[in-house]
């Protein structure tokens, strides 16, 4: 467990002495404030049914940023040190590969918690500001960030698969972005075709539909389907990252 | 302290390593020689417990290289070819980073981190950054990295690769100081370098051990016959004369040079003709300016090695 902090350290400590982690803040913090503009000026002009929670989560500019996250946090993760060699001198020091890989993944996942923050502070001042005049359900705020941390775990255990398998960062990037886009647009499938398919289908999609996860969540309901589904395949991505990490260890 | 058995290591259907035996014991130096792509690396990366081989055993410091790796590697400081460090880390923060991967903690971390800073003569860069710091530092920050947890076995692939004379001659200096208490594996390309700091040369080229001896040893064994070089001046005929000597198997005539000829013997290994050469030329009253008997080079073993693999092949 001390080498996994020791190794946690380093890679936290590299994300920030980097540029990388200030430039994906930035990046989610304008973003994050465009689509909670965007949420305001909703109900600013109507009447409606959903939440400054729903609307903010649904908002064109939080999808734009969402997708180019993870690339961005963890295309660094193994392909750096292949291409310079310090896997290696890494893995000549007493540390086991899940050693390495999970304090990768935490890190990443530490980084993309932070990222959140500036938006959830949006929510507390727009409260703060109207003296309560806006409605913030605290269950809708809750399931939101609940989701988005879930769905987080999930694309980032991808991006880290994916930065295993090469030792280009640029490729590592493609490769995480190209899966995590793929599985978020085979969730808008029904929306595509529409209900003409068949029923049990339908069901299946629903199940990996990252648009209907988010809706369900900004409402307040926690079903825990997605949650379970979202970590359980950031397991088997990590496990995947794992056996990678270990190829050369592989014996006939 | 290193007992290799068989050890043959296949990448892809290529055989980089094939079937090597080898045993180093403690305390000793043992310089690891072969042309680029012999195998030395993979020889190397196995030992440190980085990979497995794909036959054969290695056992290091009593531990299997496959079935206790963690032990291996905590027995033994490895400095891969190239030096890769974490460009965007300090120094010293570097150092400490390693010294707590390989267990250390507290007052010890700091005082091992220490030493081999000023070891290796670091001291006043610990506040640079690795990117910023030329070949040969970082070549000794990979070097004190190696040394960091007192490990019984150092195995260095090219310690001195890239490095100026005089960095050359610090590191050997290193080297050489730390032999009684620590056992070396280090590989190299360069000559000088076997004969200067090794008790042992390992010669592999191929995959395969080709030569396993002390430096004298191998220059002494090597087969081509020697050199003797020799500047006299007088009246002839020099060749047959010359080549009338005991030992003595080709007399070539290579220039004049203010008057003086002068001559290339070439005679039978380990045959020490010049006395016999003096006298001839005192008999004969030739004037001598030069008479030098020219020791095969570790280079001449060498070069040799690769020539006969290569007419073999």
């Amino acid at each position: 467990m001390r080498i996994f902090w020791v190794l946690f350290k380093k890679e936290l400590r590299a994300f920030f002495v980097s540029p990388v982690a200030y430039i994906v803040l930035a990046l989610v913090m304008v973003l994050s404030g465009f689509s909670f503009r965007a949420a305001l000026s909703v109900l600013e002009s109507a009447p409606s049914e959903g939440s400054i929670v729903t609307w903010t989560f649904h908002a064109m500019w939080f999808w734009l940023s969402y997708f180019f996250i993870f690339p961005l946090l963890t295309m660094r993760l193994f392909a750096e040190e292949k291409k310079m060699g310090t896997l290696e001198t890494l893995f000549t020091a007493p540390v086991h590969a899940w050693q390495v890989v999970w304090s990768k993944y935490l890190a990443a996942v530490f980084v993309y918690c932070v990222l959140w923050i500036p938006s959830y502070l949006n929510f507390r001042f727009v409260d703060w500001i109207t003296v309560g005049q806006v409605e913030v359900p605290e269950g809708a705020l809750k399931g939101s960030y609940l989701i988005l941390l879930v769905m987080g775990l999930f694309n980032l255990a991808i991006g880290c698969f994916a930065s295993s398998l090469t030792s280009n960062q640029i490729i590592a990037a493609v490769i995480s972005f190209t899966i995590s886009l793929l599985h978020f647009l085979a969730g808008l499938f029904i929306m595509v075709v529409g209900r003409r398919v068949s029923e049990t289908f339908v069901d299946i999609i629903s199940y990996f539909a990252s648009m209907e996860h988010i809706r369900i969540f900004t409402s307040g309901l926690i079903d825990t389907r997605p949650l379970v589904y979202y970590t359980s395949f950031a397991l088997l991505f990590i496990a995947m990252t794992h056996q990678v990490v270990e190829f050369r260890r592989w014996r006939p | 302290m290193i007992e290799v058995q068989d050890l043959t290591k296949q990448y892809a259907g290529r055989t980089a390593v094939d079937q090597v035996s080898f045993k180093v014991e403690p305390g000793e130096i043992v310089g690891f020689l072969g042309p680029n792509g012999a195998g030395k690396s993979t020889t190397m990366r196995i030992l440190s417990g980085y990979m497995p081989p794909t036959s054969g055993s290695a056992i290091v410091n009593g531990h299997d290289v496959f079935q206790a790796s963690m032990d291996v590697r905590r027995s033994v400081g490895y400095m891969p070819e190239m030096a890769p460090l974490y460009t965007d880390m300090r120094v010293k923060e570097y150092l400490r980073f390693r010294a707590e991967l390989k267990g250390l903690s507290g007052k010890m971390l700091r005082q091992r981190v220490g030493d081999v800073m000023d070891q290796c003569a670091i001291t006043d860069v610990r506040r640079r950054l690795i990117g910023n710091l030329s070949k040969g530092y970082r070549q000794r920050v990979a070097l004190a990295d190696a040394l960091v947890h007192q490990p019984p076995l150092l195995i260095l692939d090219e310690p001195t690769n890239g490095l100026d004379p005089v960095q050359i001659r610090h590191v050997r200096e290193l080297l050489k100081n730390l032999g009684p208490k620590h056992t070396i594996l280090l590989s190299t390309h360069i000559l000088q370098e076997v004969e200067a700091i090794c008790d042992r040369v390992i010669m592999i080229h191929q995959g395969k051990i080709r030569a396993m001896d002390t430096p004298d040893n191998l220059t002494r064994k090597l087969r081509a016959a020697s050199l003797v070089q020799l500047e006299i001046q007088g009246k002839g005929p020099f060749i047959p004369l010359l080549e009338e000597l005991p030992g003595v198997r080709k007399a070539t005539e290579e220039g004049v040079q203010d008057g003086y000829i002068l001559f290339s013997l070439r005679v039978e290994a380990r045959h020490d003709a010049r006395e016999a050469i003096m006298d001839l030329c005192l008999r004969q009253k030739w004037k001598i300016r030069e008479l030098h008997w020219q020791l095969p080079s570790l280079e001449d073993v060498f070069v040799e090695l690769a020539a006969t693999e290569a007419s073999k092949a």
